[in-house]
């Protein structure tokens, strides 16, 4: 399903009535027992896992404590640059500091630093990117690899380059893509029926959208400690996204048959992590040749230069509507800069129906390193371009600029703009439709956008629950977490369906051998794994009610699993859970679970709004309060969800206020690769931030992560022309921009 | 190992010069780094320049030997000389932009990269791992537990450090204060609603474990 139709995510999923029936079921309160009736699945009925009715709910779609979160506050959980093995060798990149140069590389001066062990070429001739590894270094120590990377002499002939969209679609430009500096514009709709519907608009807007390139600013770099391998194994720790897929990847350089790959815990990946890269390559070589662990983990200047970004782009828009605010025309082009990558963009009219639309689109290739997936590819661009221009025609045509969404959305949007626009303090707010032109010093403006993703799940993930005669469960998912809390769901959906406790059940996680597991990408690791590990539970379950009901002589249809143990309601009979577990041969239960498309659904909605202050003198921009409701399915930790959904809403903010990549553009080379320079949000520029959990979606499990990240820096750029009139067409929103608005606006 | 005389390294300022002086920035880092090494901190006179050295490190209220360099910074002392490993103080931005390595020196919240190990001989220094009494956490690690005040969980430690400096000295510390005292500290996850959460439940459980 199309992740950019509104319609096709609006139509709910049926969902499937399960096979119930009600039993009789002693409830111990205050020391009192008494016989309650509840309903349960009928094993022989259904036959298949429901998650049930939310009510009923124990502890999935409940405000969980992390089960990681003692080691995380402790310092005990093992991220992948923690990992230290006997004999380990410290590993980095030399990259080359200008955008396109030929380049002659001499490691003999490093090889003979004291402590250094191996100095190579990873690549000469042609670098065709600022920050390209051109050569590596191991070490004994940290401090001899530094003196290492030092001792390595570059001869660099610079080469004519583009590192901006303009130098690479000038006339005389140096070539950056054998097919072009610019790809065969993609072009959508009829340009002709577009031009004729223009002429019947109550108005019309004009004008051109700018974002830069953001980084992902992972605060664990990307790389890998890779032990020795032997004949024909090895095994190999790395912050990844994809820990049972990237084990392939590894299989090559260490020339080995199997890898396995360990991913405890990662410090941050939002769409970066997906491959071994380079790091990973050239590590998997050094341990190989020289039967030493190697720990490549990139600097933070290279991960800045060399481990992708956000795309940038450019776009051009032209909107017209009728009186009411309908959506009657659009036509725009777009220009995406991934630098020696395509960019992405998720297109326009992005979320909103539009009459009539026509749509070019293309690539402009610079020396940069290529653009990577990041949370939401392509759509916070998108959204930068269509929200701005949705208001810009709101207020030329005098439409609320709440009403105006409503017109041009689908029924879950609408819902949720009217719940935030009331948390927001839209309704008491005077400036609905016309900016606040006074003559005060400090405004007060308020702005929305919205967002969609597709989520959903995929059949990828195997999962294996064991439950071992001393009464312990053991749930291993090859997934990784890339610290939306997997542990932590995986547990509790394992322990409501045994009627356990949290502490009841273990779960291992991030490690290629715990089975086959989707990578974490677009949103979709929480509804591809829980309903397999809903299975996996589901059928531990089972064998072990069919077990139980040979050793009591009763029927498994009979045998309830809830929080004071196993209960036979046949014999009327009631076992401790290690009672019960100890009939279990030595062998206790294996169950294995896959994915179950009944428990997951996709399509996820969501509505932002932010309020800021402006102080006209200074240009000062100040976000007071940013609101965000969020449909996602089945939540299955409400805690965690909340903070994913913060999560979104800071990174926007930080795009918005912020974050942007600077490039020297006469030199080519980096102004900002370190986080002394490459500014990100922290604690003072934090508003006031709500966010609210759609309860009336009734689905399965869909995901979240993605969909928060889309509309807020677009709401923000919204509220600062609400609150003085200045639009600001190009991200980052700074002071001295927002000076220059307002300087314009007084010379009218 | 523990008299440096005899530990086999060459501690002549001629073995630092070579070892260092004569790469790109060994000129710079001659002068502050030597001045350390210079101060007499092993207490026998002995000027010793260069290589290794090794010093004993108050941490965690254990003292620990460990082998450094003059340039090794307190940061990678924690993480690569330190054995075992106290890795649960993170290397971010490795230039005092980031508040991930933030430690305790004296009971005050520092950035470990900045610090040169052989400047904290004889300091008492608290890191992520040492600072719950035995199972019992910090209340401001219990509240980050209970407030889900991480995600991914990379800068954890350094917040933790940081909001516990803070209310360990202030008490009556109100939210503007903690966000000002973890205003150095960078989550790229963007958890701060919840650490502010955090904070706020931190400041009254002290509050309330001291009536």
């Amino acid at each position: 399903m199309s992740a950019l139709d509104p319609r096709a995510q609006d139509a709910a999923q049926p969902d499937t009535k399960p096979g119930k029936k009600k039993i009789l079921v002693p409830r111990v309160e205050n020391g009192h027992e008494t016989m309650v009736e509840i309903e349960v699945d009928d094993a022989e009925g259904s036959g298949r896992p429901q998650w049930g009715p939310r009510d009923a709910l124990r502890l999935v779609n409940h405000e969980l404590v992390r089960v990681d979160a003692v080691d995380k506050v402790t310092g005990c959980a093992r991220y992948t640059h923690d990992v230290r093995l006997p004999g380990m060798l410290y590993a980095r990149f030399l990259g080359c500091p200008i955008a396109h140069a030929e380049v002659t590389v001499d490691v003999a001066a490093a090889k003979k630093v004291p402590g250094v062990v191996e100095a190579r070429v990873v690549r000469d001739g042609e670098v065709k990117f600022l920050g390209q590894p051109v050569a590596v270094v191991a070490a004994k120590t940290r401090e001899a690899l530094e003196d290492g990377l030092r001792a390595i002499v570059l001869g660099i002939k610079p080469l004519p380059f583009a590192v901006t969209r303009e130098q690479s679609l000038a006339a005389n430009a140096p070539e950056v893509n054998r097919r072009g500096n610019a790809s065969k514009p993609n072009e959508e709709g009829d340009p002709a029926a577009v031009a004729k519907a223009f002429e019947g608009c109550a108005a019309v807007i004009e004008a051109t959208y700018e974002v830069p390139i953001q980084h992902h600013a992972c605060l664990e770099t990307h790389g890998a400690v890779v032990d020795v391998p032997t004949n024909d194994s090895a095994t190999v720790y790395h912050s990844t996204q994809a820990t049972y897929a990237s084990a392939n990847e590894f299989k090559g350089p260490l020339k080995v048959k199997e890898v396995e790959v360990v991913n405890e815990h990662m410090g941050g990946g939002f769409g970066s992590k997906f491959e071994a890269g380079v790091e990973g390559r050239v590590a998997s070589e050094l341990a190989r040749d020289l039967k030493a662990p190697i720990h490549l983990m990139l600097s933070r200047r290279d991960e800045f230069l060399c481990a992708g970004n956000r795309s940038g782009c450019v776009q051009t828009v032209k909107l017209g509507g009728d009186v009411q605010g309908k959506l009657v025309a659009m036509q725009s082009s777009i220009d995406r800069l991934g630098g020696l990558g395509g960019g992405s963009h998720a297109g326009l009219p992005y979320i909103y129906e539009v009459a009539t639309s026509v749509r070019t689109m293309r690539s402009v290739y610079t020396h940069l390193d290529a653009n990577r997936a990041m949370r939401a590819p392509g759509h916070p661009q998108a959204s930068f371009g269509m929200e701005s221009a949705l208001d810009e025609l709101a207020y030329a045509l005098g439409v609320d600029l709440v009403e105006i969404r409503k017109r041009n959305v689908g029924d879950v949007h609408r819902r949720q703009l009217d719940r935030v626009a009331r948390e927001i303090g839209w309704n008491e707010h005077p400036h609905k439709s016309k900016p606040d032109l006074s003559d005060a010093t400090t405004k007060v403006g308020i702005g929305f956008g919205l967002s969609v993703w597709g989520g959903g799940g995929h059949p990828e993930c195997r999962v294996t629950v064991e439950i071992s005669p001393d009464g312990g469960v053991r749930a291993s998912v090859g997934s990784q977490d890339l610290g939306t809390g997997v542990r932590t769901y995986v547990t509790a959906i394992v322990a409501e369906e045994l009627g356990l406790s949290m502490s009841g059940v273990t779960a291992r996680i991030g490690r290629t051998s715990y089975g086959p597991a989707n990578a974490s990408g677009g949103s979709m690791t929480s509804a591809s794994l829980a309903p397999a590990v809903k299975h996996a539970a589901f059928n531990a379950r089972k064998a072990f009610a069919e077990s139980l009901a040979k050793t009591l002589k009763s029927d498994a249809s009979e045998i309830v699993f809830d929080v004071q143990g196993v209960y036979d309601a046949r014999s009327k009979r009631r076992l401790a859970w290690k009672d019960a577990c100890a009939t279990l041969g030595p062998a206790g239960i294996s169950a294995t679970g896959e994915w179950q498309a009944h428990l997951a659904s996709n399509g996820i909605h969501g509505v932002q709004s932010a309020k800021v202050r402006v102080d006209t003198r200074t240009g000062k921009l100040e976000v007071l309060k940013m609101v965000c409701m969020q449909d996602c399915g089945l939540v299955l930790n409400r805690t965690g969800a909340r903070s994913q959904i913060f999560g979104g809403m800071v990174q926007a903010l930080s795009y918005a206020l912020f974050e942007q990549r600077v490039v020297e553009p006469d030199l080519g080379i980096a102004m900002n690769a370190n986080f002394e320079d490459y500014k990100l949000a922290a604690s003072l520029e934090i508003p006031e931030m709500v966010a609210i959990l759609d309860d009336e979606d009734t689905r399965g499990v869909i995901g979240v992560a993605e969909a928060t990240v889309v509309p807020g820096h677009s709401a923000i750029a919204n509220a600062v022309h609400n609150a003085c009139g200045v639009r600001l067409r190009s991200l980052p929103l700074n002071p001295d921009k927002l000076l220059l608005g307002l300087a314009g606006l007084k010379k009218g | 190992m523990g008299d440096p005389k005899r530990s086999g390294v060459d501690l002549s300022r001629r073995g630092f010069l070579k070892s260092a002086g004569g790469l790109a920035a060994g000129g710079a880092l001659g002068e502050s780094t030597l001045a350390v090494a210079n101060s007499g901190l092993l207490g026998d006179g002995v000027e010793r320049l260069s290589g290794e050295v090794e010093i004993e490190l108050t941490l965690n209220g254990a003292k620990r030997k460990v082998k450094v360099e003059p340039r090794t910074t307190l940061l990678s002392a924690l993480r690569e000389r330190v054995e075992p490993s106290l890795s649960g103080t993170k290397e971010v931005c490795d230039m005092g932009s980031c508040g991930a390595c933030t430690v305790h020196v004296d009971q005050k919240p520092a950035y470990a990269c900045l610090l040169l190990a052989v400047d904290c001989v004889g300091k008492s220094i608290t890191t992520i791992e040492g600072l719950a009494k035995g199972d019992e956490l910090h209340p401001v690690q219990k509240a980050f537990c209970e407030h889900d005040a991480l995600m991914c969980g990379f800068c954890t430690p350094g917040f933790v450090m940081a909001l516990s400096a803070c209310l360990d000295v202030e008490p009556e510390a109100t939210l503007d204060e903690l966000k000002e005292a973890c205003a150095g500290n960078v989550c790229r996850c963007g958890t701060y609603p919840h650490i502010f959460e955090a904070a706020v439940a931190a400041q009254r459980a002290k509050q309330g474990a001291k009536r």
